[in-house]
């Protein structure tokens, strides 16, 4: 019996010592299976002893290496356990220097006039103001004539104009086709296509014969249309100031002043409170505290005529300006030139 | 149009501060632009010339004795024209301060000591001259020791003011000055006419265009001298930027300038028939205008002709050379007249003449005014040149052009500037501007306005003057009801576009927004039909001339711009509109929204870290914009002559080629100066279907199992062929497949490639077992070898 208890205690300490020495979990269960499993040296000694052993001995001898078996496993689960924590200190362990640069997953860049664009567009989403847009390519007809300004109007002079060939290529200056000078042929198209209530945002590109620093052959504009019974004079000067606080600032004011469009009556232009200066006067705002916006005014009942509204019933205002001139004032740029030249240091300043 | 403050003082009723003046009129809608002193100066007095003689050092210099009635000095002077002992000059004084900031001190000059100078008409901000100092006449009443600057009421304030289009009557400083009374609530202080009558005949016209010139006054002055006029005069005339001529001709500019009527002064005697005939020019009449040119007129043009049917102007426009009034003239013939502002337009404009008549008469002068403006000029004319009446008014007037009547309903005031405004104060704002309102009961009021008012027909332009007169500062601010229903949603193709920008923007692409116009050179390069091209007529420079058909151009130029800029990482994206001419399009050209981008450079941070972007790098962004817009293309290799010839695809959905993607061909990047080609895509977004919308599918509960193949098969197959193939011969439960790897490295057998495709089996019903799945990959993998010559690796 001396011999048999040996034998296995000869194997269990074998099992031990090399489970010691395992590093790793895999080889702990192979550690395991080379003396612990179904066909490890330990179970294959054990059936040995028991076959070997006369019957009623049988179950002592079970019992006895069953105890072995036990210890076998406990070690097992004891060397697992090891190694878990061993390799949770070693996780615990590591750091990385916080102070390295980060591995750039790069955004692009939206172009100032796209971002300005949808801020002004946004903000009147919330007054109820949906978007349309029109052809850049326009009309003579919803250019000037639907807006009030007929072919020898002096108001044209006020307004470069690019004429287009017409489509047999054919027509010269004062041909019936021009790339559109403001973005209000689009008032036109709106209401030849809708009936009042309207309350729409158009931004657009359009094009004058003018370049310089401050003017860009091609520019783009955003015009406001607000038709319906009994809108006033005062419900545009109240939309514009609450888009000059949106926009600009809480601080910022709104100063309207006579002017002259052919498609408005009375008609306004739009002077905005100079944000940089605090009103104070400066030399972008020409010492005066204020910054000329834009044109806008009462719809002109003669443009109502060309659409079909009824002007005894419906009154609406209309008011336009340009989003490049808002993206140069609100990200300080002074070269509207800037915008066209895709230079990627100016693209990439943008957010 | 310029104003001089001084004038309007003579005629405003009213102590005028020039601050508020000019903040009040630029509220009301006459913008004063620019503000500027004329003739700032101190201490210059008028001196008498005793005596000259030469500079003993210097021979251009003399050696002048003056006296300012203080007492004799003496002062060097190098202009050749001192007058003689007795004549009157402007002496600075040591102390003066002259335009410019100079003050004038004692200093040698070649060795004489001078205190101050004699002054020319530059040096005091008068004008140009330098060609001598200025002398006096008896005629300007100045006196030796008359402080200058204070007898003419120098310096003045000059105003630039943005006269509107429709305030003709602003054109002149009767208008701007009604203005500033009606704001200060201050009286018009207009001059004087005499009534100026005669027994002699009404100076001879005849008027056969009466729709071209609806009025036309004329009278004859005698007897005249033309010489200079006064210095009062002509400072007015140079403070207003405009050149004095002589006492004749200025005074038909000073009259234009008060009271915004062109006026002409024809010599009399150089008139065949001793008169004028107004009519319509015939088709190609010549005529030689003031400025020496010859004009070509026609049947639209006003012709003034002599009364021999001669042409001597064009009405309206520009006098003729050959009846200028030059020193000889003796006897005027003063025309003062309406011309009908279309046809004064179509004829300044063709001709080019943008004079300052035509700019008056084609946004409309008064008509009731000819007459009165006519007896003012020949009073001022007889003032300051002499003669007398030589004729008695003629008026052509045919059919009287009379006070528009006007209905104005004052709770419609009330109901369009959305605030009241008492009915009473309606009728005193109009009056202030020359508007009688009476009030009709039943809530009308009749307004008669004068014919200085061409812009005011209608209700509407009475209720913005009475909005403006009140002030547009004193409108609240309201914001209008959200009664109605709201409008449709922002159309489909504006919603994509932004879509569009966010997804290439997401990718790390940079926006960026180039003209809609190019040249033809950069456009043909990239092929079309040059038949369908947009043209612009009139653009500012070819490369501006053709409305772009693709955004390629404009990217590639931005692309150009940063490598001279030494920034070759470029990967930049536009949304925009492409334009062609399209018979029976609704508009005049088709328009089309497309989506472009370009590559250029390394991949800094991008997809792969400092290597140059690649054609997968391209179609990756491309793949992705697709899937951002709910679309997945099919992807087959094309034709684009611009593009290079092994490195594009065509891009097709649902059976239209939507775009093209690839490199640059190497001839086309040579030809735009680009360096390396870049990579670009063009998608016309117009030709997306509408993308169907999403429906959520449920997860799979089984987990699924990964196999992977590894093969080499012969070059020229393409991995869409491969994928055809695998699409045949997979199993259902077969339900993922996707390339992994490409190899074309040095370890490949001759002629062919390696490619790792990796397959993914799941069944909705239960987890497959390993042996099912090995079962599945063999089988497909077996079908795949039948059809394909594939070699494992
Ligand atoms: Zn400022």
């Amino acid at each position: 019996m001396a011999s048999l208890a040996d034998e296995l205690q000869q194997l269990f300490q074998q099992f031990s010592g090399q489970l010691e020495a395992a590093a790793n979990e895999q080889a702990v269960r192979k550690v395991y299976a080379d003396f612990g499993g179904a066909n490890g040296a330990i179970r294959l000694k054990q059936k040995e002893l028991i076959k070997s052993a006369p019957n009623d001995q049988k179950r002592v001898i079970g019992q006895a290496t069953n105890e072995i078996l036990q210890n076998v496993e406990a070690a097992f689960n004891a060397a697992l356990g090891r190694l878990a924590s061993q390799a949770e200190a070693r996780e615990l362990a590591r750091s990385v220097d916080v102070t390295l640069p980060g591995r750039a997953h790069r955004l692009g860049h939206l172009h100032p006039i796209t971002l300005a664009r949808r801020e002004i567009e946004a903000i009147f989403a919330q007054l109820g103001f949906t978007v349309a847009v029109g052809p850049q390519v326009e009309t003579d007809f919803h250019n000037f004539e639907a807006l009030a300004m007929p072919k020898d109007h002096p108001a044209r002079d006020m307004q470069d104009t690019f004429y287009v060939a017409g489509a047999e290529g054919a027509a010269g200056e004062g041909a019936d086709v021009v790339l559109r000078t403001h973005t209000s042929p689009v008032q036109i198209r709106t209401m030849l296509a809708r009936k009042p209530p309207v309350r729409v945002i158009m931004p657009g590109t359009v094009y004058r014969r003018d370049d310089d620093a401050t003017h860009s052959p091609m520019f783009n504009q955003v015009e406001g249309l607000c038709v319906d019974e009994g809108i006033t004079f005062a419900d545009l000067k109240g939309v514009l100031l609450h888009f000059a606080r949106r926009f600009f600032g809480e601080e910022i004011g709104v100063r309207l002043r006579p002017s002259f469009f052919p498609f408005t009556e009375p008609s306004a232009e739009i002077d905005f409170s100079h944000g940089t200066c605090k009103g104070r006067g400066c030399r972008t705002c020409k010492n005066s505290g204020w910054i000329e916006i834009g044109g806008a005014g009462m719809v002109d009942p003669e443009v109502f005529r060309h659409v079909g509204y009824d002007s005894e019933k419906y009154t609406g205002f209309a008011f336009g300006w340009g989003i490049d001139r808002m993206a140069m004032l609100k990200y300080g740029v002074d070269n509207i030139n800037a915008f066209f030249e895709g230079d990627v240091r100016f693209a990439r300043q943008f957010r | 149009m310029k104003v001089s403050l001084n004038w309007l003082r003579e005629l405003v009723d009213a102590p005028l501060d020039a601050d508020e003046v000019a903040n009040r009129l630029t509220l009301a809608g006459l913008e004063v632009e620019a503000r500027e002193k004329f003739a700032p100066l101190s201490g210059v007095v008028v001196a008498r010339v005793l005596a000259k003689r030469p500079h003993p050092d210097a021979a251009k210099l003399s050696l002048v004795d003056v006296d300012d009635g203080r007492g004799k000095t003496q002062v060097v002077c190098g202009a050749q024209n001192v007058p003689a002992a007795g004549g009157l000059v402007l002496w600075a004084r040591p102390g003066a301060t002259l335009p410019g900031g100079i003050t004038l001190g004692e200093k040698p000059v070649r060795g004489i000591v001078s205190p101050g100078m004699l002054c020319a008409e530059d040096e005091l901000g008068l004008g140009t001259s330098h060609e001598g100092i200025l002398i006096l006449s008896p005629a300007d009443g100045l006196e030796p020791g008359d402080d200058f600057a204070k007898k003419l009421g120098l310096p003045d304030e000059v105003w630039e003011i943005n006269v509107t289009p429709n305030r003709p009557d602003c054109l002149g400083h009767v208008g701007v000055a009604r203005e500033v009374a009606a704001l200060l609530g201050a009286r018009l202080r207009l001059p004087s006419v005499p009534a100026l009558t005669s027994s002699a005949p009404p100076a001879k016209v005849e008027l056969a265009d009466a729709e071209g010139c609806p009025r036309y006054t004329a009278l004859v002055v005698e007897g005249v001298t033309v010489k200079p006029s006064p210095l009062a005069v002509r400072l007015r005339l140079g403070a207003l930027g405009v050149r004095a001529i002589s006492n004749v001709v200025d005074a038909t500019n000073i009259m234009m300038l008060l009271w915004s009527q062109p006026l002409h002064a024809f010599d009399l005697d150089k008139l065949g028939g001793g008169g004028v005939l107004v009519r319509r020019a015939r088709a190609g009449e010549k005529l030689m205008t003031l400025d020496d040119q010859e004009r070509t007129l026609g049947p639209d043009d006003v012709v003034i002709a002599d009364a021999d049917g001669t042409g001597v102007a064009i009405g309206g426009v520009m006098g003729g050379g050959g009846s200028e009034v030059s020193s000889a003239t003796t006897r005027l013939f003063l025309e003062s007249a309406h011309f009908l502002p279309s046809r004064v337009r179509r004829t300044a404009k063709r001709l080019g003449l943008h004079t300052e008549a035509a700019h008056r008469f084609e946004r409309g002068t008064d008509p009731s005014n000819c007459a009165h403006v006519a007896r003012h000029l020949a009073a001022t004319i007889m003032g300051v040149a002499g003669g007398k009446l030589g004729s008695s008014l003629t008026d052509a007037y045919p059919r009287p052009i009379a006070p528009v009547l006007v209905t104005l309903r004052p709770a419609r005031t009330d109901a369009l500037l959305g605030f009241t405004t008492k009915i009473d104060r309606q009728v005193s704002l109009l009056k202030a501007i020359g508007i009688d309102a009476i009030d009709e009961g039943a809530g009308t009021l009749r307004a008669l306005v004068p014919t200085s008012r061409p812009d005011l027909t209608r209700e509407v332009d009475l209720i913005e003057e009475i909005a403006r007169l009140h002030g547009y500062d004193h409108v609240p601010a309201t914001l209008p009801p959200l009664d109605s229903p709201p409008g449709p949603m922002r159309d489909a193709d504006d919603v994509r576009n932004d879509a569009a920008r966010d997804a290439l923007r997401g990718l790390g692409l940079d926006e960026v927004v180039t003209y809609g116009f190019v040249g033809p050179e950069a456009l043909r390069v990239f092929g079309g039909d040059e038949k369908r091209w947009v043209r612009v007529t009139n653009p500012l420079r070819e490369e501006q001339s053709i409305m772009r058909t693709t955004l390629v151009p404009g990217l590639c130029a931005a692309l150009a711009r940063n490598l001279a800029r030494d920034q070759p990482d470029v990967r930049i994206f536009e949304v925009g509109g492409i334009f062609r001419m399209t018979p029976g399009h609704p508009n005049p050209a088709e328009e089309r929204w497309h989506a472009a981008a370009l590559l250029h450079g390394r991949a800094d941070g991008w997809l792969k870290p400092g290597t140059a972007v690649d054609f997968y790098d391209l179609k990756g962004a491309v793949e992705q914009l697709l899937e951002a817009l709910g679309h997945a293309g099919e992807w087959q290799a094309s034709k684009q002559p611009w593009l290079h010839p092994g490195i594009q695809a065509e891009i097709h959905i649902g059976g239209v080629v939507v775009g093209y993607a690839g490199q640059l061909h190497p001839a086309v990047t040579r030809a735009l100066s680009l360096g390396a080609a870049p990579l670009v895509f063009e998608l016309d977004l117009q030709a997306l279907p509408a993308a169907s919308a999403v429906v959520a599918m449920e997860l799979p509960r089984f987990p699924a199992v990964a196999r992977d193949l590894s093969f080499y098969i012969d070059e020229s197959v393409t991995a869409r062929a491969i994928r055809e193939v695998i699409d045949g011969a997979r199993d259902p439960l077969c339900v993922g497949v996707r390339v992994l790897e490409e190899y074309r490295g040095d370890k490949r057998p001759a002629g062919k490639k390696g490619m790792l495709w990796s397959f993914t089996y799941r069944a909705p019903d239960r987890t497959l077992t390993d042996a099912e799945v090995q079962k599945l990959h063999d089988e497909l993998v077996a079908r795949l070898a039948a059809k394909m010559t594939i070699e494992r690796r």
